[in-house]
């Protein structure tokens, strides 16, 4: 038995693979194993399970950091030479420098809770100072544990290594107080090293001495030999050293041994390895998994929390629903029978105290997900969508037969998400709440650079080697780098130079990284939550579990996810900007809505859906064309249809075809037709499956999700024979013809698979519904609250703005007198202002003096903006560049100066006010510098179109004056281009050709294998969807990904069935130019302002470009493209 | 009595001394060495010579021919120029994986310290290569 064994989750110091662990285990007949990674439990729970599931016993330990036991004093008391090397940081941070391992071992569950205990006090107790185990928190904790003394960086390993024997004695002679007598054993690593026979000799002697057990262990960091390498680029990488890494290992020996080879190497202390064996037995941790555990929730005196719930959810009936119907009232009877039998009451009220304090300030949210298929939760206000209306089954949510943690997550307005985090740490304690954490793991970006970094390869390198690969897992990088198009000229092709490289990052596919924060998870307990787990501070700053959600939910602890939703806070904004303009009475609160506005479905039915939840994606937009939304239900639908499940499983075609009459609708059986009338006889949706076995079988709808589970997961020809018997046998018995129950069962096969829960979609839709509703009536309002919620939604604010502008909305450009930080609305709601919030180098400081200083007067002219603001020179460079300055001052000619004249002026004046300071007077008179000829006369800024727009493009990200391709339309239109406005009146299959600007490019993996790229393109005019299918892709591949306009000839697809769409022959790159021949720069230079990065205005930024990163390997300028 | 029993059977307080047959011939003179060899308080000339990298003496390295005993897992004997070497005793054994990102300087040895013919000898399988070296005699 291997008892001191690092896996991946020792986080850049372990290049074992929990599987392959077990399964090695297995295969040498070891009955037990432990789990011992660096400073916490990251994947002992994973470990339990899968080893329970091999048949082995787990047991959990960690490897920890305690402080120096050896010395009377610090280290830093003793001369250099004694001093003791210590260990290196990777695995453990700060807490290396600070102490040495200790490995402990987990007994019983109060040696569990008792570790958790440690690892949490160790951690969490200070921010600032690294995760060191005091010798006196050990004793306090060492019940239930077994301590093994450690490896070569163990104190006393490391004192033998250095000869300092008395060291090593004293140090084992203090740990060992910590522990029970017989609970602490020396741990002998013999690793086939020059030193190792006097390493264990040495460590031999003194436990003699000491009399205390020694046991034989390995140091386990990788499963076979040959995985000795990526332990060495882990640990490079983790220690951002180049290899041979922060251990300079001799050799590759610390690999899972056999029994046979340990006992080979300990062959004169064979007690050593005796010793394994009895650890093993005294080693029976039992974690009682299946139990829920719940938080405690505040009832009333006389109440329990049963009838607490109950009361809410009576009083909510009758507010919600009026008249209450006999169906309600024998729904929520139902509901709330099943809901105490579970004993899940407190955590409904749980979730009931967060959403009513939201409620109570006002902050906006929604509840998402199968929680909406209770009415109790939408009683409750936790969700809006109505159950019975929608016909939305409880039995999907929660199945009285499965007892399984019910989940149900809610969405807040992302801006004011951080008040309802506050209120829960307050309500519930601090003590009883944290976040849950991920597990963040290397795709094949990451892994070629961790890689890559190790070899000592220059920045430069590393970069163009990871950047442009596309996001895939590491182990397909050879199949990337050898299919896709986009590839063909990767510098890693070369596998005389990266070879290796490319070799070793595959291996390192999925390879946990680093602990990361779950956006919203929060785990809420009634006992101290580290009794439970082990927790730590993340970077955020934020107490986190050391446990991701699916270990949560295997502790069976309550896990709730406060997610932050930005539609929320710009629909929040909305209102707030519609009401300050028309009236707060004029603006009605958009989820109470009755979802029934006829010129809310006409725009979503006309695609014209930019900015609205869940309906704006091109395949959205396309299925909108198609649809033609009529009805609340018909957004629910389109909502369901473009999912993953759903567009696999093909519903959507066979779903227009009978909602437009093409083919007919047919169900095997006429029940069948009532439960699929609202789907054309499509099961669309996972509740229709439970509706669809209990009119056909007569199965009950409990007994029918655990039916559609088994579908879905892991279905085996056995159990699907098994259940399709049983199926059929019920149906037949209920007097269902034999061949209309084979078909029924065969479609529900066909469909269980792929279905939507129709709650979730339900829930989407009311936000969905009320997003078009503000657009619709509040257009301006709803755009600039969309830029300012950024980055959010599916595109980006370039698109956006132009949207806002296609709808007869002026934009207007920044500037110092009228621009606040944010975007805002002028000439009553017909014009946005751009606020200074995306302006390339703008900073929190100078925005907020600008925001002051323009309440006491306008700015004059340039030297009284930089006098008044001090603004920084880069600042205002952008500010001047992208035109806030305009028609400031004046000059000799009687003129405001252009903006060449302001740059030429601006050093100079900056310079004068640095030396004056702010005292005298205000007006500062400079020589008028020396600029060029304005080449635009005609405008204020004295710039060119071209320039102008070149310009807001790298400041802001935005084209404010017009669309990019707008300066090129003589040229593309004597190309014979047909714009986007002017496809939906060309007939089916007419050879077409277009320009556009890329706004999205996706490559979703598609049934058939092939690979199909869709592209979302933008002209002057509108959206253009384009697919580009896969032998046009490996002849345009490159031109996609290295341009970012296109002029592309096709054939397009416009009919009722496909929507409109061009497929794609030839892709060709397209030069930007003004009928003057000036060149726009498309992209812009750096993508973020100071509220934080808004996504690339004209799309991603610099280094996106290939031509960009060969030129910076090359140290040459970067290029332009387009 | 085990192993250095002579050793252990001498009697100090034995003014008369006794009989200078601690080691009967070779065979049980060899434990005594390989004991002793193996000691960690014993530095060898050698070491304290190169510092502490434990392979100090006379380096050298070329092609040995060894005959390997698979049951114990040792070398059974080598030759050298010609002469043929039976390993007495198997002192100490170790590893080296150095540099293996660098086909240049890679190494990957499995070393063997012998005892044979009275002197000590270091072999290595080389992985690499496929062939045994001799790496160095020590004194």
């Amino acid at each position: 038995m291997h008892l001191h064994v690092h896996s991946r989750f020792s986080f850049m110091d372990g290049a074992a693979d929990l599987d392959a662990l077990i399964a090695r285990a297995v295969e040498f007949g070891m009955p037990a194993l432990a789990l011992t990674d660096h400073q916490g439990l990251y994947g002992a729970l994973r470990f339990y399970r899968k080893a329970l599931k091999a048949g082995i016993r787990p047991i959990i330990g960690v490897e920890v950091v305690l402080e120096t036991a050896g010395l009377p004093g610090e280290e830093g008391d003793l001369p250099p030479e004694e001093r003791l090397h210590l260990p290196a940081t990777v695995g453990f941070g700060r807490a290396a420098g600070r102490g040495f391992h200790l490995t402990l071992l987990v007994k019983d569950m109060n040696g569990y809770r008792n570790l958790c205990g440690l690892l949490s006090r160790a951690h969490v107790q200070s921010r600032d100072e690294p995760s060191v185990v005091s010798l006196v928190d050990l004793g306090r904790h060492s019940e239930g544990l077994i301590g093994l003394s450690g490896c070569s960086n163990g104190e006393a390993g490391a004192a033998v290594l250095a000869g300092l024997g008395w060291r090593a004695e004293e140090a084992l002679r203090r740990i060992s107080r910590c522990f029970a007598s017989g609970d602490f054993y020396v741990e002998l690593m013999h690793t086939l090293t020059p030193e190792s026979p006097s390493y264990v000799s040495g460590l031999m002697a003194i436990a003699e001495r000491l009399r205390l057990p020694v046991v034989a262990t390995n140091n386990v960091h990788y499963v076979e030999r040959r995985e000795f390498r990526l332990h060495d680029v882990l640990a490079a990488a983790g220690t951002h050293t180049e290899l041979p890494g922060p251990y300079e290992r001799q050799n590759a020996e610390l690999w899972l041994k056999p029994a046979g080879e340990m006992r080979r190497l300990f062959a004169d202390i064979p007690q050593a390895c005796d010793a394994t064996l009895e650890i093993t037995e005294r080693c029976n941790l039992d974690l009682g998994l299946g139990a829920f555990h719940f938080p405690g929730a505040e009832v009333a005196v006389g109440e329990t929390p049963y009838s607490t719930l109950a009361k809410a959810a009576w009083q909510g009936l009758e507010r919600r629903y009026r008249p209450v119907t006999p169906a309600s009232v024998a729904r929520l009877q139902h509901e709330l029978s099943v809901i105490q039998d579970l004993g899940f009451s407190e955590y409904f009220l749980v979730v009931k105290d967060i959403v009513d304090f939201a409620r109570s300030r006002g902050i906006r949210y929604s509840g998402r997900g199968s929680a909406g298929d209770s009415i109790v939760t939408y009683l409750l206000g936790i969700t809006d969508a109505d159950p019975i209306r929608h016909d939305l089954l409880f039995e999907r949510f929660l199945n009285p037969k499965r007892c399984q943690m019910p989940d149900i997550d809610v969405d807040f307005d992302s801006r004011r998400r951080d008040e309802v985090i506050a209120y829960i740490y307050r309500r519930f304690g601090n003590e009883h709440v944290a976040m849950v954490a991920t597990v963040q793991k290397m795709s094949a970006r990451s892994a070629v650079r961790t890689v890559a970094r190790a070899f000592d390869l220059p920045i430069a390198e590393v970069n163009a080697l990871s950047r442009h690969l596309p996001w895939v897992s590491a182990h397909r990088l050879r199949e990337v780098l050898d299919t896709y198009p986009e590839c063909a000229s990767h510098p890693l092709k070369n596998t005389a130079r990266y070879g290796l490289l490319t070799e070793l990052a595959g291996e390192l596919s999925g390879c946990p990284m680093h602990l990361g924060t779950h956006l919203g998870g929060f785990i809420i307990t009634r006992e101290p939550i580290a009794t439970w787990m082990p927790l730590q501070w993340a970077a955020k700053g934020v107490v986190v579990s050391q446990y991701d959600k699916d270990d949560i939910e295997m502790l069976g602890l309550a896990k709730m996810d406060i997610l932050g939703l930005r539609m929320h806070s710009a629909i929040s904004d909305t209102v707030t900007l519609a009401r300050a303009r028309v009236g707060a009475d004029a603006v009605p609160e958009p989820f109470d809505l009755t979802p029934d506005d006829p010129a809310v479905y006409e725009l979503i039915a006309s695609a014209d859906t930019v900015g609205m939840f869940q309906l704006e994606s091109s395949g959205q937009r396309n299925l909108a064309m198609r649809l033609k939304e009529r009805t609340f239900e018909d957004i629910i639908a389109a909502i369901s249809l473009f999912r993953p499940g759903p567009l696999e499983a093909e519903m959507i075609t066979p779903f227009i075809r009978r909602r437009h009459g093409i083919e007919p609708v047919t169900v095997p059986h006429p029940a069948m037709g009532e439960i699929l009338r609202d789907s054309y006889g499509v099961i669309l949706y996972q509740e229709q499956v439970l509706r669809v076995a209990q009119a056909i079988a007569g199965f009950s709808l409990a007994e029918a999700d655990s039916l559609r589970r088994a579908m879905t997961k892991g279905r085996s020809r056995e159990e699907m024979e098994k259940i399709h018997g049983h199926f059929v046998t019920r149906a037949v018995g209920l007097g269902v013809p034999r061949a209309a129950a084979e078909e029924a069962f065969r479609q529900l096969e066909g469909f269980a698979a792929y279905g939507f829960c129709k709650a979730h979609a339900a829930c989407f839709a009311v936000v969905s519904y009320a997003s078009a509703w503000l657009k619709r009536y509040y257009p301006a309002e709803f755009a600039a609250s969309l830029l300012n919620n950024e980055p959010m939604g599916f595109y980006t604010p370039r698109l956006v703005v132009n949207d806002a502008r296609r709808h007869g909305i002026g934009i207007l450009p920044p500037h110092v007198n009228a621009s606040r930080g944010t975007y805002t609305v002028e000439d009553d709601g017909r014009s946005i202002r751009v606020g200074f919030r995306d302006v390339h180098e703008m900073t929190h400081r100078l925005l907020g003096v600008i925001e002051r200083e323009q309440d006491v007067r306008p700015f004059r002219d340039l030297a009284d903006f930089l006098r008044r603001t001090r603004a920084e020179a880069n600042a205002a460079e952008s500010l001047i560049r992208v035109g806030a300055l305009d028609g400031l001052g004046s000059t000799d000619a009687g003129r405001p100066s252009t903006r060449d004249e302001l740059l030429a002026l601006l050093p100079e004046m900056k310079a004068v006010i640095a030396r004056e300071g702010v005292a005298g007077d205000d007006v500062l008179v400079l020589a008028p510098a020396k600029a060029r000829e304005p080449e635009d006369p005609t405008h204020v800024s004295g710039w060119s179109r071209a320039r102008r727009l070149s310009a807001e493009l790298e400041i802001v990200g935005l084209s404010l004056e017009c669309h990019p391709l707008a300066l090129a339309r003589a040229d593309l239109e004597r190309r014979g281009v047909t714009w986007a406005r002017d496809l939906p009146r060309l007939g089916d299959r007419t050879r077409v050709r277009v320009a556009g600007v890329r706004e999205r490019a996706q490559t979703p993996r598609t049934r058939s294998g092939k690979r199909t790229c869709f592209l979302t393109l933008e002209d002057p005019t509108g959206l253009l969807d384009v697919v580009v299918f896969e032998n046009a892709l490996n002849r345009a591949g490159e031109t996609i990904v290295k341009h970012r306009a296109y002029i592309i000839d096709g054939v397009l697809q416009n009919n009722h069935e496909r929507g409109i769409a061009i497929i794609a022959d030839r892709i060709e790159p397209y030069v930007v130019r003004t009928a003057g021949g000036a060149h726009v720069r498309m992209r812009r230079g750096v993508p973020s302002g100071p509220m934080g990065p808004s996504l690339g205005g004209a799309g991603a930024p610099e280094e996106e470009s290939w031509a960009a990163a060969e030129a910076a390997l090359a140290g040459a300028p970067t290029g332009y493209d387009g | 009595m085990g192993r250095n029993s002579a050793i252990k059977a001498f009697d100090p307080a034995n003014k008369t001394g006794i009989p200078l047959d601690l080691f009967s011939g070779r065979d049980t003179r060899r434990p005594v060495i390989v004991e002793l060899l193996r000691s960690p308080w014993i530095v060898r000339g050698s070491q304290v010579a190169s510092g502490s990298s434990g392979h100090g003496g006379k380096r050298r390295e070329e092609e040995v021919e060894v005959s390997w005993d698979g049951t114990r897992r040792t070398p059974e004997s080598f030759r050298m120029h010609g002469k043929r070497y039976s390993v007495d005793a198997l002192v100490q054994t170790w590893a080296l994986e150095r540099a293996w990102w660098d086909p240049r300087a890679r190494l990957s040895r499995r070393c063997f310290r012998v005892l044979a013919r009275g002197g000590l000898y270091d072999l290595a399988y080389d992985r690499i290569t496929d062939r045994w070296l001799l790496v160095g005699i020590v004194d």
